[in-house]
Parts: C-alpha cells; structure tokens; sequence
C-alpha cells in the first residue's frame, strides 16, 4: 500500500539533494571576499532605511482573517455547484446550515465593529 | 452521472449537542443585538438555561441508543452520562464567572457563549466513535480555550497563558492529526470500530504494524498533551495560572474529563493492541501520579497547586481507563464525578478569595479564613479531604472504586503508588486545612461571595458529601449507563 | 431485641447532638457544653444496654451480638454491617462512658469556640463508635479514617503553642498509615471474590467481616503464604502507627503535648485503643498464620516500647510529656499481649486497653486541672500540693498507683493477665516477661517520683499557697473515672466473663496454626 508513495520519495530526495548539492558546491568552490557593503540587507543599492521588519496596522490581520471565512465559503460552494442536482434538497439544507453558520459569524464581526476601518 | 447520496442523519441522538451549539451560537447574536454592555450576567443566565434545557433534552435519550452520519457519532449512555457531567461542569463555571468577570473588569459577553461552545466540543469528543469527529471536538474545544485562557485580556499573565496553551495545544492537535493519518494509513480506517476490526484480524504486516505503532503513539502524545499527563503537563500550572480563575476551574475539569473519557473509548479500540498500548498507559500513569503530586509540594501558590493536583488526579483516573473493560469504566465515570464537582468547589472558593487586580493566590491568603468566613472555610475544608481522598467525601469513593477496579484488574503495583502518592498528597491539601484554621490571618482579604458563587459552593459542597456518604444511587445509574458500552 | 437498633442508635446519636449543635447560636457556650453533655449522657446511657444485654453462649459459631445489616452498596457487597462481641464491647462502653467525662472536663480546659469544639468531640465519638463497631471491611475503614479529621482539627484549633506541627504530625503520620491498608482491604476483597466466583460465576463479593473470616477458616479462601503475610504487614502497619508501637511512635508525644486537656483524654483513652481493637480483630483473627510467623518480632518491638517509653518517661519534666511516654510504654504491655497469641495474653490486652483508657484519660485530666491554675506543667513549679488540694492529692494517689500497677486496682489486672500470657507463649516466655516486668518497675519508678515531686515536701513555691482544690465539677469528672479503677481492681471477672467466648474465637484461627505446624 505505502509502495505507491515510492516515486514521490524517490522525487522528493532528488530536489533535497540537488538543493543541498548545488548550495554545498557553490560554498566550497566559490571565492569569499565580504566587505560591510556586501554584508548589508540588499535594498536595490540604496542605504537600507528602518528595521528589516515593520509593524503593521492590527486591522490587516482582522480584515485577513475576515477573508479567511469568506474564502472557506467559496472553497466549498465550487464543488457544490457542481452536484448542486444530484444533492438535490438535503444538499441544500446541508449546504443551509453551513451558510447559517458564516453567517452568524459575519453578523456578530458585523456589530462587533470589525468591519469598520477607523 | 451517477446520483449521490447523503448518507441518513439521525438528528435525535444529538439532540444535547446541537441544543448547546445552537444556543451558543443563537446567544453570540442576542448578546450582541439585545444585551446592554454592563447587564452582560443576562447572558449568563441564559447560557445557564440553555446548558440546563439540553440536559432535559437528554433524559428521553437514556433508552436509546445508536450511531449516525456513519457510524462516526454514537449515543450511548456512557456519552449521555458523561454529556450531562459536562453540561454541570459548564454551569458551575458560568455560575462562578458571573461575579467575577465584572469584578475584574473583564465582562464581555462572548464568555458564555464560548463556554458553551467548550461544552459542545467536550460532547461531541464524549459522542464520537471516530477519530475524525473526536478530532473536530478537540479542536471547538480547544480553540474556544484558547480565547478563554487570554480572556483577561489586559493581564500580561492572561495573555501569556492564552499564547502559551495556543502554542501547545497546536503542537498536540498536530500530532494528533498526524497520528490519525498513520493510523489510517496502517488500517485504513478512522472510525474506533474500523480499527478494533482490523486488529482482530492479526497478523498484518511488519510495516504496517510499525506504521500503526507510530500513529497510536502520535495520538496518545495529543491525548497526553491535552490531558496533562507527564511528562506532557508542563504547561498546565502556567496556564492555570495565567487564565481567569473560572476558565482555569472549567479546564481543569472540562478537557481533562472529556479527553480522559474519548481516551476510554480508544482504549476500548485498541483492545487487541492491548499489548503495547497499556504499558505505556501504566508508565504515564505512574509518572503523572508521582510528578504530578510531587510537583503540587512545593507550591505556595494555591492556583499552581490545584494545577498540580488536577495533573496527578488525571494519574490515578488513567487507572480506571487501563482496566476499563471491567469494572474499570465504572469507576472512570464516577470518579469523573466527583472530581469535577470537588474541584469546581474548590477552584470556587478561590475564586471568592480573589482580590480584584491582584494576580496573587498566595497559601497565606486563606490563613484564618475560619475565623472571618466559617463555612467557608469548612466548604474548602471538605473539598481539601475530598481530593485528598479522606472519607467520608466523594473523593474518597472515587479513589476506592479506582483503586478496587485496578486491583482488580491486575494493576496491583500502580495502586501501591496511587495510595503512597495519595499520602503524599494529603500533605499539600492538609497544608490550606492547617492554614484556614490553626493560624491567625496574615493580611486583609475579604472573601467577596455573591449569588452564583454561593449556590456553585453549596451546590459542589453538598454533592461531595452525599456522593461520598450514599453513593448507591449514582454508582447504580453509572453502571446502568456502562450497559450500552459493552467493552 | 431485633426490633431496637441499639447499636445504630449508639452510634448515629452523638452525630445527632452534632447536627443539633449547628444549629445552636455560635457564641453561647454554656448551652454547647449543656447540649453536648447531655447527648453524651444520653449515649452513654443507651449503651449500658450493651452489657445487660450480652449474652454469649459457649459454642455458638459467632460471637456478634447486637447485629445489624442494611446494604449500603450492593454492587460491591459492602454494606452497613454493625455488631458487637466481647472484644469490642468494653471498648464501646470505655468511648461512652469517657465522652461525657470529656465534654465535662471542657468547663474548665476549653474557653474558645466552644461550640465548635463539642460538635467536633461528639463527630470523634461517632467516628470511634463507629471503628468499634463495624463489621464490613470498608465501613470499618471509613469511620477509622474519620476519626483523622475531627482530632487533627481538635489538636490543631485549641492545642498548645506547636500545636500546628503537632496536628500536621499526626494527620500525615496515620494517613500514610492507613492508606496501606485500604490497599489490603482491596485486595482481601479482590482475593475473596476471585475465589468464590470459581463456584458461583457473577459473585460481587463482599466486605463483610463476618463473610469473609467464615470463607478464610472454612477453606473456601486460601491465602498464599506471601500474600498473607503482605496483607497482614498493611493492616499491620496502619495500626502499629495508631496504637503506636515504638518506633512508630514519634507523632504521639508532640499529639499529646499540644493537644488541649480534653483532646487528650480522647487520644489516649480511645483514640489509641482504635489500634490495638484492629491488631485483634483483623490482624489475629484473618491472618494467624502471619500472626505466629511475626510475633516474635512485633513482641521484642514491644518490649522495647515498654523499656523505651519509661526510661523517656523518667527523663521529662514536663507532667504531660512524662504521661505521653508512659502511654508508649503501657501500649507496648498490650501489644505484646495480643501478640502472646493466647487467651491470657489477648484478654489482658483488652482489659488492659480499658484500664489504659481509665487511668491514662484520668491523669491527663489531672495535669489538666494544675495547668489550668497555674499554666505551666514543669513539675518543679509544684512541690507539697497536697497541702493545699488534699482532695485533689489522693484521687492522684489512686489513679497513678492504678497506672503503676498496684494489686487491687485495676493496672494491676491488666498488666498481670499480660504478664501471665506472655510467660506462657512458648516463643516469648522467660526473657519478655522480664523485660515486662522491668517494665512495671520503671513505670512505678517515673509515676511515684512525679507524684512525690509535685504533691510531697514543702510548700516551696509561693506562687502555689492559694490554689483551690477540685471544684464541684472536677471532682465528678474524676471520680467518675476512680469508680471503675476500684470496680475493676476489685472484680475484674466482671470484665473479662463476656471476652471469653469472643477472645477463643479470636484465637482459633491461631490454634490451628499452631496445630499445623
């Protein structure tokens, strides 16, 4: 049964090892000449300005995971699109309380105040 | 094209599960469109009720019994017993967090709908015959906890707690899943009953027995993490510590309880397995128990001691599950019984003990507690004796069922370190007796006890005796409820 | 006599009297004291009903009288079995007869939450009654762990200045004790049920005493040598720790030291005696092949505490401390007694648990009374008391010539029938009874000096020229405890006439282990 699997591993140790080959390689045979310029996080050649990592306003993460729950609902309205006949009522019901559940969901962001930017 | 079905839905035999999630979800809207912020205790009471109207619903299921959507969900009564546990459990913590969120000044809302999503995700663990489903209940429970945990939400320490169980918690369910995946890769089932039937059918390849002995071993790891058994536990004080006192009374019980009693039923699975599964069950118990109330010694922080205590509490539980095919699951339910009631007893006179803002539970608190609040004192007394196993309490009949269970059972040696760890125990919860009533109060407290709080004490005070006085009735309606399990 | 539960009623009332006593308000302590005497009294005299009505009949299979059985917990076969035989029966008065003494003597010693205190008194006679009494393995160990919470909390409430380290003691002491032998009880309960249910599939089992001894001694039970032995060594265990037998003893000084006047009586007349009623009733009687195969050892044990407990007991200056270390000792005689294995031996321990229980309570109530004048116990505070307490001064004479062993009063008896027993074992014989002997002289050595130094010479100390004799009260709770120290020096047949049929059942397990041999 796990025989199957075989050529995935087999695939999956040639990427490993081509990696770690041309990265060993390139390290060894490579010349090392650092200078602080070479050393400094590459920003197009201009001087590197601020911390590598910025703050990002809390309502990113907010307004991302509001897609999350949105892009969840399209994931699994696809594939009920497509045996929307053959599901027939009990599809729809089923399909009903999962819509029921966003949406309790959204309306409750919705008074929360976590749709309004400001 | 060929027509697809979906396969028949027996709605009945959840009708506790989708009472509590419906309501939940139903009270997460009212609570936001009809509550007032200030008047947020409406909401509790009505997360009480609906806890209390699913346990009703309830009562009409004791004869039935059955599985739907595929065998993946079954009603039997050891689910009905322990959903009704459950459903106690989360009233009890509804109750003690009524006063004591807006003491803190943490009230919001969202609190009891969130607990009664924990106890949704606690029945379905207690109702699923498949790892799939007992994965989805780890999971409403876990994540609803993880927001409980860091509820307190301007407390570093809360939210310490909440990132820490968040962190840890996904690690578990990640092995847990993995284990699942090797499992069925090993049997090619998911569901408790497709497993046991392949084991019955030994012998199976070498491979796949190494591949079914990892994934079994991934699943007991999550199992372990989730209830806190050594050497999996060191997150518990921390986050007992760090998360509002009710939430910390409701985990201390709820998770352990319901992952305790989806372990019993995997273990019941795994009886062919027996052979590899149970040693490793009586070496974490071993180790829980001693760890656990070893670890409780040294603690002067009464919050972490609970902690501790809860942790080698799960020890001697795991010996009922070890022997469950006899008498052991009995025992399992009834101790789970008793130690929730005890416990939620206790973690509910801390609670009245609390000082708004202060993150202190020191021992010394309770100092003299005797003199200023007497029943108070005798209530903690007597939850102290309880998990310490001193008759006549409730928790003296849980150890002794565990104990005659596993002896019984052929577990004669992990009883000896029940009883020696059950002595040393009686140190630490002798230590908040001696305290309450021999010496003189060291600073001000003022025991702040309101109405929810009151009736939680009364209620567990109360229960704790009459389980330990005349237990017949519930041990009787325990076993009955063990008819459908069959072992 | 079927119709009455006497034994039910003896036990449950004092509990009764401790639910009445809540609900009596929390600062009027006259009222506690008078509701509890007269429960106590109430008890007290319920349960001289228990020797009137004794009758044992040579040759009937079981001794147990007064027998009562409800299921408690049919799914396990434990249920609330009581009864008395001759064992017990002494022992049950000795509880009732010392409660109301106690809860007298609490006028003068017990000034603090007094109500709280006889709620808590009357819950330790329940719990002592309680041991006394049961005849199901696990109702037995229930009471027998309770008596844990009330006395801890005795000592530790209204005890002395170590009091706290004291109550810690003794609660961990007898806890671990006693965890051991739930661990025995389960398995005697698991070893009988797995037997039985060869014959009859489906069989609970069960924890009745009476049961499960008839399956041992018909054969339907047979224990592995080992086992027997693992399980003797549990219950063992628990009561060496409770009686206490050197060197389990350490807890027991520092108990009596801090425990207040009363809680002391209780401790010594009863509390200990909860030990050497267990070593007879479960260690003898279910397992006399260990019995014999340990006696020896457990008797050299208990000449030690004897030896030990009187040569500290000379070394204090503290009158309490003096008394606790000759309970050591006294507990050694009877411990050896039970361990003659013979009737002599087994009946002089009983008596002598009584008589222990009498002189013992008696001389800490009679430290009780100087402390109360003039807190303190330091023996070389006093000197020439007799001159002013002369009523005061010959109740002690009696009572510690009683504890000395003087012929006539009832020590004497007691120490005698031990002496007697174990001169007549054929493992301990000559060198036991010589160290028991030794015994006595060093206990007449400590208790006449104590005497002489507080009640003989002159009147040094002038701190003491205007102490009152006994008052009114304290006269009654002393002479009380005087009338069956004369009563039983004088006919001590009376006692020991209904032990005989029970103490021969005891033993006739023994026997044939002896006879097996």
């Amino acid at each position: 049964m796990l025989g199957s699997f075989a050529p995935i591993l087999i695939l999956f140790l040639i990427a490993v090892f081509i990696a770690v080959f041309v990265i060993t390689v390139s390290s060894l045979l490579g010349p090392r000449r650092s200078s602080p310029r070479k050393l400094a996080p590459y920003e197009s050649g201009m001087e590197p300005i601020g911390p590598a990592i910025r703050r990002i306003p809390v309502k990113f993460y907010v307004v991302a995971m509001l897609f999350i729950v949105f892009d969840i609902e399209v994931v699994f309205f696809y594939p009920y699109a497509l045996v929307f006949r053959q599901l027939a009522v009990p599809g729809l019901i089923a399909i009903g309380v999962f819509f029921l559940v966003l949406v309790v969901g959204f309306v409750y962001e919705w008074r929360k105040g976590a749709l309004t930017w400001e | 094209m060929e027509s697809l079905q979906i396969p028949p839905v027996d709605l009945r035999l959840l009708t506790p599960l989708l009472i509590v999630v419906g309501w939940a979800g139903a009270l997460l809207l009212i609570d936001v469109f009809f509550v007032p912020d200030g008047r947020k205790k409406i909401t509790g009471y009505l997360a009480i009720a609906g806890l209390a109207v699913a346990g009703l619903a309830g009562i009409p299921l004791w004869n039935l019994s059955g599985s739907t959507f595929s065998g993946m969900l079954v009603l039997d009564r050891y689910s009905l017993a322990l959903t009704w546990i459950f459903l106690i459990a989360g009233a009890l913590s509804i109750a003690v967090a009524l006063d004591y969120l807006p003491r803190h000044a943490i009230e919001q809302g969202e609190y009891y709908p969130l607990i009664m999503f924990a106890v949704g995700g606690m029945i379905l663990m207690a109702q699923s015959a498949d790892l799939i489903t007992l994965f989805l209940g780890i999971e409403l429970l876990s994540i609803t906890l993880y927001i409980l945990t860091g509820f307190a939400y301007p407390r570093v320490a809360s939210e310490e707690a909440g990132m820490k169980y968040l962190v840890l918690g996904a690690f578990a369910a990640g092995f847990f899943v993995y284990g699942i995946a090797l499992i069925f890769g090993a049997t090619g089932a998911t569901s408790l009953a497709g497993i046991a039937a392949y084991l019955g059918r030994q012998p199976f390849a070498p491979q796949e027995e190494t591949l079914f002995l990892a994934g079994a071993s991934l699943v007991l790891i999550g199992f372990s993490f989730k209830i806190a058994l050594v050497p999996f536990h060191m997150w518990t004080p921390d986050v007992y510590e760090g998360s509002p006192t009710p939430v910390a009374a409701f985990m201390s019980v709820g998770t352990k309880g319901a992952a305790l009693a989806a372990l019993l039923r995997v273990t019941l699975a795994l009886e062919e397995a027996q052979t590899f599964w149970l040693p490793i069950l009586a070496v974490l118990a071993a180790a829980t128990m001693i760890l656990g109330n070893l670890g409780a010694l040294g603690q002067s922080n009464l919050k972490r001691m609970l902690a501790y205590s809860s942790i080698g509490h799960a020890g001697y539980i795991l010996l009922g599950i070890m022997v469950a095919a006899e008498r052991g699951a009995e025992a399992f339910l009834f101790y789970i019984l008793a130690y929730t009631l005890t416990n939620l007893g206790a973690f509910g006179v801390l609670i009245a003990l609390e000082q708004r803002g202060e993150a202190a539970w020191s021992i010394d608190d309770f100092a003299g507690l005797y003199q200023r609040r007497p029943l108070l004192a005798v209530a903690m007394a007597l939850f102290m004796f309880s998990l310490a196993g001193v008759p006549p309490t409730a928790g003296f009949m849980g150890k002794f069922f565990i104990f005659t269970a596993a002896y019984a059972g052929g577990l004669g040696w992990l009883v000896l370190i029940g009883v020696l760890t059950s002595a040393i125990a009686a140190y630490y919860y002798l230590r908040v007796v001696v305290k309450m009533f021999m010496q003189e109060p060291v600073r001000e407290v003022r025991p702040e006890l309101t109405r929810g709080l009151n009736t939680e004490i009364l209620i567990a005070g109360v229960a704790t005796l009459i389980l330990g006085l005349l237990p017949t009735p519930i041990v009787l309606l325990v076993e009955r409820s063990l008819v459908a399990l069959g072992g | 006599m079927e119709t009455l539960p006497i034994l039910s009623l003896i036990l449950w009332l004092p509990t009764l009297g401790a639910l009445g006593l809540l609900l009596a308000p929390r600062d009027n302590a006259e009222l506690a004291r008078r509701m509890a005497l007269i429960v106590a009294l109430l008890t007290f005299v319920v349960s001289l009903a228990l020797p009137f009505g004794y009758r044992a009949t040579p040759g009937d299979a079981s001794t147990m009288r007064f027998v009562e059985n409800l299921p408690w917990l049919p799914m396990f076969g434990a249920s609330y079995s009581l009864g008395v035989d001759g064992v017990s029966l002494w022992l049950v008065l000795l509880t009732t007869f010392l409660l109301p003494i106690v809860i007298l003597s609490t006028w003068d010693s017990v000034h603090t939450q007094v109500r709280n205190f006889q709620i808590l008194m009357l819950l330790l006679a329940t719990a002592m009654i309680g041991v006394f009494i049961s005849l199901d393995l696990l109702l037995f160990y229930i009471f027998w762990e309770f008596t844990l919470i009330p006395m801890t909390l005795l000592i530790g409430i209204w005890g002395g200045s170590n009091r706290i380290y004291a109550a810690r003691k003794f609660f961990l002491y007898t806890f671990s004790g006693s965890v051991l032998m739930l661990v025995a009880i389960i398995g005697l309960y698991v070893l009988h049920r797995d037997a039985l249910a060869i014959g009859q599939p489906g069989y609970t089992g069960t924890f009745n005493f009476t049961t499960i001894l008839a399956n041992l001694r018909g054969g339907a039970l047979q224990l592995d040598a080992t086992i027997e032995r693992l399980l003797f060594g549990a219950f063992f265990l628990a009561f060496a720790i409770k009686v206490p037998l050197w060197p389990f003893h350490t807890w027991l000084p520092d108990a009596h030291v801090e425990a207040p006047t009363a809680g002391s009586v209780i401790l010594a007349g009863v509390l200990l005696k909860l030990g050497s009623y267990g070593l007879i009733r479960f260690n003898l009687t279910l397992f006399p092949e260990a019995s014999r195969w340990a006696a020896p050892a457990i008797a050299i044990l208990a000449v030690i505490g004897i030896i030990y407990g009187a040569i500290v007991a000379f070394a204090q200056s503290d009158m309490k401390k003096l008394v606790a270390y000759s309970s050591v000792s006294h507990m050694g005689f009877i411990v050896l007694g039970i361990f003659a294995l013979n009737h002599e031996g087994v009946s002089g321990a009983i008596l002598q648990s009584i008589n222990h229980g009498l002189s013992t309570g008696a001389l800490f109530l009679i430290v009780g009374v100087l402390y109360e004048r003039r807190h303190t116990r330091e023996m070389a505070e006093y000197g020439g008391i007799w001159k002013v307490m002369p009523v005061y001064g010959g109740i002690t004479l009696l009572v510690t010539l009683s504890s000395a062993g003087l012929p006539g009063l009832n020590g004497f008896i007691g120490e005698y029938t031990i002496m007697q027993g174990a001169f007549l074992a054929p493992e301990l014989s000559w060198p036991f009874l010589g160290f028991a002997v030794l015994g006595v002289v060093l206990a007449a050595v400590y208790l006449l000096r104590m005497y002489q130094t507080v009640f003989m010479g002159d009147l040094r100390n002038p701190e003491n020229q205007d102490l009152n004799d006994l008052n009114p009260r304290e006269l009654t709770t002393l002479a009380a405890l005087c009338l069956p120290i004369i009563a039983l020096g004088l006919y001590p047949a009376f006692a020991f006439e209904p032990m005989q049929a029970s103490v021969g059942e005891v033993l006739t397990g023994i026997a044939t282990a002896v006879a097996g041999r």
